[in-house]
């Protein structure tokens, strides 16, 4: 009798660590799942660092030099190029000064990055007239939209739905933050 | 005696055309009728007889040179022989030893058909470019400066499309550069010599004539300066220097020493020897951005022509001319750029210019013993 209990006793027990094996098992198994889990961005379209920022005498070199530069970027797809690499800085621009809750200024770049992406497609359009094959900028832009939607969307998220900027001496005026971001996904989801 | 050699001469560029076309790409299609990929197939028998091409244009050289030494030659005979190169070599395949005319052409194309930034935009950028399909460097923007793409219309425009057309003008165009070189050269210096020695050197002839390298025009403008420099005319001869810089960048390293000329008095030799020691300097310089090509050897061949006298730095520089176009052959001969090749380009490079000075040396001393 005695040994029947000692059996079901180590018998009790071994099951009792099976089944905290088994889900010790299980939890590493989900760790593990979790942890090797590849986590992919929207888009492998990679956008510039942040360049020069308003507010110093080097931002005001930087717009004569993008002035400059329109002309250097000549041709449909030297345009194309252009006003892409300008639309991509002004929405990292727009996005670092929302970041310092500078809306004002935030604002003002995404006006400017959403001006030059409505320029993109146009001349894209007129290098396919000209005969140029334009697959792999197409799909350049296509790439480089679904990326800027996914700033924006972050953005969305971590800005104000609306600002009154009250300056010293004039009226306050009301900045529609989400509107103009909605806007500016409404103008990239055409390209996607 | 001296027709025969000319005639031989002749043949023999005759004979170099045809061999060029030895070496014509298998993807270049509009010459596919001349296309027998023998380069690829004979590697060895190539290789002997490029190395024996040499050595004939460097016979044939100085032949030229001794007859001009006894004062057998005339001027006018010098001019024939090199307009007559000229208009043989017109004719070779371009990309024998070197692709740049592609470069050249796909650059041009770029910018006088497509209307497109050649400093932003590639070749490659215009994926059913069939330049694409022989060029070697479809993925670089434009190496050269912009008075050179500036020119290029000249060529691309009058080839009316048809690529052997632009091809061929590209070669005419250099050639005629060449030549206006050579009458300048002339001008200055007055001294058959010293023109026989740049107008009929085979590497001036391979690399101006047959490879079409825009050095012609680059050396001709910095030679129209330094013209008009020593004619008093400096607003002009600054220009045409300047606009020898906007041609491949290389005589910009030129600049303190044409203001320097410009300000004050310098003498002709001065000049030009100055010139030799920057232009060597920016020759070695040049293997630390890429490698040093035969072609570049032209940047200081041509002004060490004014120093022309029997020196170390003669023996060297013209050397240098020889030694250069072996450059070619090792990878002519292993069909790679990499293994051995670069250390044999370095080997081919200097023996010949250590063997020369050692030359030197010897005739030297035996004259002092004499």
């Amino acid at each position: 009798m005695k040994k029947i209990d000692k059996i079901s006793y180590y018998l009790r027990i071994y099951f009792v660590i099976l089944s905290k094996a088994k889900e010790l098992l299980l939890l590493i198994a989900i760790f593990f799942f979790i942890a090797t889990q590849t986590s992919f961005a929207a888009s492998p379209y990679v956008l510039p660092y942040p360049s020069a920022m308003p507010g110093g005498v080097s931002y005001k070199l930087h717009i004569v030099w993008e002035k400059i530069m329109q002309y250097w970027y000549f041709g449909d797809f030297g345009q194309y190029t252009y006003n892409l690499k300008e639309s991509d800085k002004y929405l990292v621009e727009a996005k670092t000064l929302f970041e310092y809750n500078q809306y004002l200024l935030g604002f003002a770049a995404l006006q400017k990055s959403n001006t030059y992406f409505a320029h993109v497609q146009p001349f894209l359009e007129k290098a396919k007239q000209d005969g140029k094959n334009i697959t792999e900028n197409q799909l350049a832009l296509q790439q480089a939209a679904a990326k800027h939607i996914e700033v924006l969307q972050k953005m969305e998220n971590e800005t104000p739905s609306d600002f009154t900027w009250t300056p010293e001496k004039n009226p306050s005026s009301t900045l529609h933050i989400h509107q103009l971001i909605q806007q500016a996904i409404e103008e990239r989801q055409k390209d996607l | 005696m001296r027709k025969i050699v000319f005639i031989f001469y002749f043949l023999f560029l005759i004979s170099f055309v045809v061999f060029s076309y030895l070496f014509v790409d298998p993807g270049l299609f509009y010459l596919r009728f001349s296309f027998t990929n023998f380069f690829q197939l004979h590697r060895v028998i190539t290789t002997c007889l490029f190395s024996l091409s040499i050595i004939f244009f460097f016979t044939f050289y100085a032949y030229f040179l001794h007859e001009v030494n006894r004062n057998t030659v005339s001027i006018s005979t010098i001019f024939a022989l090199s307009i007559g190169s000229a208009a043989v070599l017109l004719f070779a395949y371009p990309a024998m030893i070197s692709f740049d005319i592609f470069n050249y052409i796909a650059t041009a194309k770029v910018t006088f058909f497509y209307h497109e930034n050649p400093y932003i935009l590639m070749p490659i950028a215009f994926t059913k470019d069939p330049l694409l399909l022989f060029m070697h460097a479809p993925n670089k923007i434009a190496l050269y400066a912009p008075f050179w793409i500036l020119l290029t219309a000249v060529p691309y425009i009058l080839g009316f499309g048809n690529f052997l057309l632009i091809l061929f003008n590209f070669k005419l165009f250099s050639a005629f550069f060449y030549l206006c070189t050579i009458f300048l050269l002339w001008k200055m210096t007055k001294s058959k010599f010293k023109t026989t020695l740049f107008a009929l050197n085979p590497l001036v002839l391979i690399e101006l004539l047959v490879s079409a390298h825009n050095e012609s025009i680059m050396l001709f403008l910095f030679l129209a300066g330094s013209y008009f420099l020593f004619e008093n005319q400096k607003g002009k001869g600054s220009v045409l220097f300047v606009l020898s810089i906007f041609i491949k960048y290389a005589t910009a390293v030129l600049v303190p020493l044409f203001i320097y000329a410009t300000i004050k008095q310098i003498s002709k030799e001065r000049f030009f020897l100055w010139t030799t020691i920057f232009m060597y300097i920016i020759f070695f310089a040049s293997a630390f951005r890429e490698e040093i090509y035969p072609w570049y050897t032209l940047w200081f061949f041509l002004p060490s022509i004014f120093l022309f006298k029997n020196s170390l730095f003669t023996w060297i520089t013209t050397t240098f001319t020889f030694s250069m176009l072996l450059r070619y052959i090792p990878f002519m001969f292993i069909g790679t750029y990499f293994g051995p090749t670069p250390l044999l380009k370095i080997v081919l490079m200097w023996i010949p210019v250590l063997l020369a000075a050692l030359a030197y040396f010897t005739t030297q001393k035996k004259k002092q013993l004499i």
